[in-house]
């Protein structure tokens, strides 16, 4: 009776054990509801001779969008299942890069990923070093499905040939543009009309405003994190050296920073840092930086760079009186120049390692397509597609009309570059070095210096 | 025959543990060593053999040797505030008489059940540079307004400190306070006959008779500190203000460097290890039965 016991008492035991470990798994599985849903149905599909035999598997990063259209990106798969038969397993989560991350490390790739470069966890870019991405330059020539024009036909100009989408500057496209918000700096147009100020032109003009708000206890600028300072540092450069030193800058050319356009960059970064609110690095974390962004709403700032999706984040927040979100582009630098404001672009990309190549890149090309286009602009995504900007509506007719208002169109990013130990990434070297600039234990020379010499081990390991 | 029996069925008992141990645990700490000789990105399929170049970069890393320092000094001072604070506490809750005991003993585990993000967010109201729950209480008795910015250079890695000590001072307090009554009464007695006052007794019969258990949450709390460090910091504070060994560790994986964030695994594995086995070392003392 004891040893019946005890026999049943250690199999329990470890049937336990195998539960434990058989329950790690078991999320990645979840995480995919609909695979169950669509694989029952692949019996129709066979029907279909034009279908592949296996549903493509696409991932995508579940952002601020799909909280304003919860269900978008699962009617998007619908419409282009009903448009080519091609089944479509969805992974769509916030925290994308440690869903699909460890799959892939296991050589489970899924066939389209929509994660953009620029994020905390490197994930595309390590993808771009790695050359792990399938060459997608035929999807520009490719017809739509369901439409008869191209992709390229469709794309609005510039947004592809940078190397936000052709990495290795062979002229070939690895990197689908594919959601783009401009950038700039956000304020309460609400308090200028109240004050009379206008927004500053040029950097001159603002400095003045700043001490002009110093006087009345408001800070000129703040930032939510330093990880903003990536948009506003590319339309910086653009504006003060134009497209050739934005270019050299991004490729890191010799000698680059030393040059007048270099140093001015610095200046206006390290002058901007002195008119920076005080508590700002200390808010300038995962869990405090809607603290910072309160401070546009509560007018103790004028200004922060930031996205259009700030409207929608924001929505709940309280906020001043007569308080009414404006956006303008970053200031000129000289009198008469023209202002810039960056184009956050998201890119949709198809791994080497993927299966169904040729299924991913008709995904890929239908994006492109009205009805994709239309169901995303629900969300509040726009694509970079002709004729988007009349289809817009709210806040969004504003902030996408900075183009048309004379500021340059700023698109591109730092180059990639191989990874080297004890190498930081360009965001480690160039811009969280900013907390340290407002708060005064990083001076501007020693900042300054650390990118030269990071940049020049950059340019080194250009892939 | 019995006896081959019984052997057959204890091994049959020991099997699963031991084989999941062995994929789960000691594999991939191999793998960890193997990968920290090599250089590869975390999803490229090629490697290169570089032998104990990662180690040599890595030792010359200021980056690492920083995160190293803050991690040393959160080890520190944690585990002195923390133990200092915990024995007092249960020394107090279970010989004093006090009311409420139930109460304090179920407030101060509280934070020890909290999850890190809501932790997080306690102190991100804690910390709040206007209005925060410090700085309006020192606004209070300074008269007037005290600005500390608590999440920023140099306070930050105080700020850590105390949301540390404050989330794991429960959990020890509670297992000494259970080692505590395990103590018998009559020591005390006859202690107090003798003429001993409550400090004499606290030193001379409660510290030495809870010795062994103390020696064992020290290595927990030493390890469990290394994790923890890592997690506060990463949830609380911006990046690069505070990077612990840990978080060191990750940021090389995210830029692409996964053999290099290996080989960070490895020091980080070692020196644990060898703190673990130092502090059992010298805490070593001849236990006393009771």
């Amino acid at each position: 009776m004891k040893k019946i016991l005890s026999l049943l008492l250690a199999s329990a035991m470890s049937l336990s054990l195998l539960a434990g470990c058989g329950g790690a798994p078991a999320p990645a599985q979840s995480n995919n509801p609909p695979a169950g849903g669509s694989s029952s149905q692949g019996g129709s599909s066979s029907a279909d001779p034009a279908a592949t035999a296996s549903p493509i598997k696409v991932a995508a990063l579940s952002s601020g969008y799909e909280t304003a259209y919860p269900g978008m990106w699962q009617e998007v798969c619908d419409a282009f299942t009903a448009e080519t038969g091609i089944e479509v397993q969805l992974t769509l989560e916030k925290n994308l890069e440690d869903v699909i991350g460890p799959s892939m490390q296991g050589g489970d790739y899924p066939d389209v990923v929509l994660l953009a470069t620029g994020r905390e966890k490197g994930l595309t870019e390590q993808f771009i070093k790695d050359k792990l991405m399938t060459d997608i330059t035929d999807v520009l020539s490719m017809t739509i499905p369901g439409e008869s024009a191209t992709v390229s036909g469709k794309m609005i100009p510039g947004f592809v040939g940078t190397n936000a989408t052709n990495p290795y500057g062979d002229g070939k496209t690895y990197l689908a543009p594919m959601f783009y918000s401009p950038c700039g700096l956000f304020y309460n147009a609400g308090l200028f009309e109240e004050k009379g100020w206008t927004v500053p032109t040029t950097w001159d003009e603002m400095w003045e405003l700043g001490d002009k708000a110093a006087a009345e206890d408001i800070a000129l600028f703040t930032y939510p994190t330093t990880g903003y300072f990536d948009a506003f540092f590319y339309a910086l450069m653009y504006s003060v050296g134009g497209p050739d030193f934005f270019n050299q800058a991004t490729s890191y050319a010799e000698g680059v920073w030393d040059t007048a356009e270099g140093q001015q960059c610095f200046d206006i970064v390290a002058k901007l840092a002195e008119y920076t609110a005080k508590v700002t690095p200390a808010q300038a974390n995962e869990s405090d930086f809607s603290q910072n962004q309160q401070l546009i709403l509560d007018n103790k700032a004028l200004f922060m760079p930031n996205g259009t999706w700030i409207v929608g984040e924001m929505a709940d927040a309280p906020r001043a009186d007569g308080f009414a979100w404006g956006m303008t582009a970053l200031p000129a630098a000289q009198v008469g120049g023209a202002g810039a404001s960056y184009a956050f672009l998201e890119q949709i990309w198809i791994p080497s390692g993927a299966a169904n190549v040729d299924a991913a890149k008709q995904f890929v090309a239908y994006m492109y397509s009205d009805a994709a286009a239309d169901i995303f602009l629900k969300g509040g995504a726009v694509q970079p597609i002709n004729g988007i900007v009349e289809k817009l509506d709210g806040d969004n007719v504003m902030f996408y009309s900075i183009y048309d208002t004379g500021a340059n169109a700023v698109v591109g990013i730092f180059s990639a570059y191989e990874s080297v130990a004890g190498l930081g990434t360009v965001r480690e070297v160039f811009f969280d070095p900013v907390n340290g600039l407002v708060s005064g234990n990083v001076t501007k020379d020693q900042w300054v210096a650390d990118i030269k010499a990071a940049s020049d081990q950059m340019r080194e390991n250009l892939v | 025959m019995r006896s081959k029996g019984r052997s057959r069925f204890i091994v049959l008992c020991v099997a699963p543990a031991a084989i999941l141990f062995f994929l789960f645990m000691v594999m991939p700490t191999f793998n960890v060593f193997r990968m920290s000789l090599f250089e590869r990105g975390a999803y490229s399929p090629t490697e290169t053999f570089v032998g104990l170049n990662n180690f040599k970069v890595l030792l010359k890393d200021a980056k690492f040797i920083t995160s190293m320092q803050n991690t040393i000094l959160l080890i520190v001072t944690v585990t002195i505030i923390t133990f200092f604070f915990a024995i007092v506490f249960a020394a107090i809750l279970t010989r004093e008489k006090i009311k409420g005991q139930n109460f304090f003993r179920v407030v101060f585990y509280i934070p020890n059940i909290l999850s890190i993000v809501v932790i997080a967010g306690i102190f991100s109201a804690v910390y709040k540079p206007e209005n925060g729950m410090l700085n309006s209480i020192f606004s209070m008795f300074a008269g007037r307004e005290v600005m500390v910015l608590w999440k920023d250079q140099p306070m930050v890695i105080v700020s850590i400190i105390i949301a540390m000590v404050w989330q794991a001072i429960g959990y020890y307090m509670v297992m000494y306070m259970a080692s505590m009554a395990a103590v018998p009464m009559d020591l005390y007695e006859s202690a107090g006959l003798d003429g001993a006052g409550r400090l004499k007794q606290f030193f001379q019969i409660t510290l030495p008779l809870i010795w062994t258990n103390i020696r064992t949450t020290l290595t927990f709390f030493i390890i469990s500190t290394i994790n923890m460090a890592f997690l506060f910091v990463k949830a609380m504070v911006a990046k690069g203000t505070s990077d612990v060994a840990l978080s060191f560790m990750y940021n090389q994986k995210d830029a692409g460097l996964y053999g290099y964030s290996m080989a960070a695994g490895v020091v980080i594995f070692l020196f644990s290890f060898l703190l673990s086995a130092l502090v059992n070392k010298v805490t070593a003392r001849d236990v006393l039965e009771m």
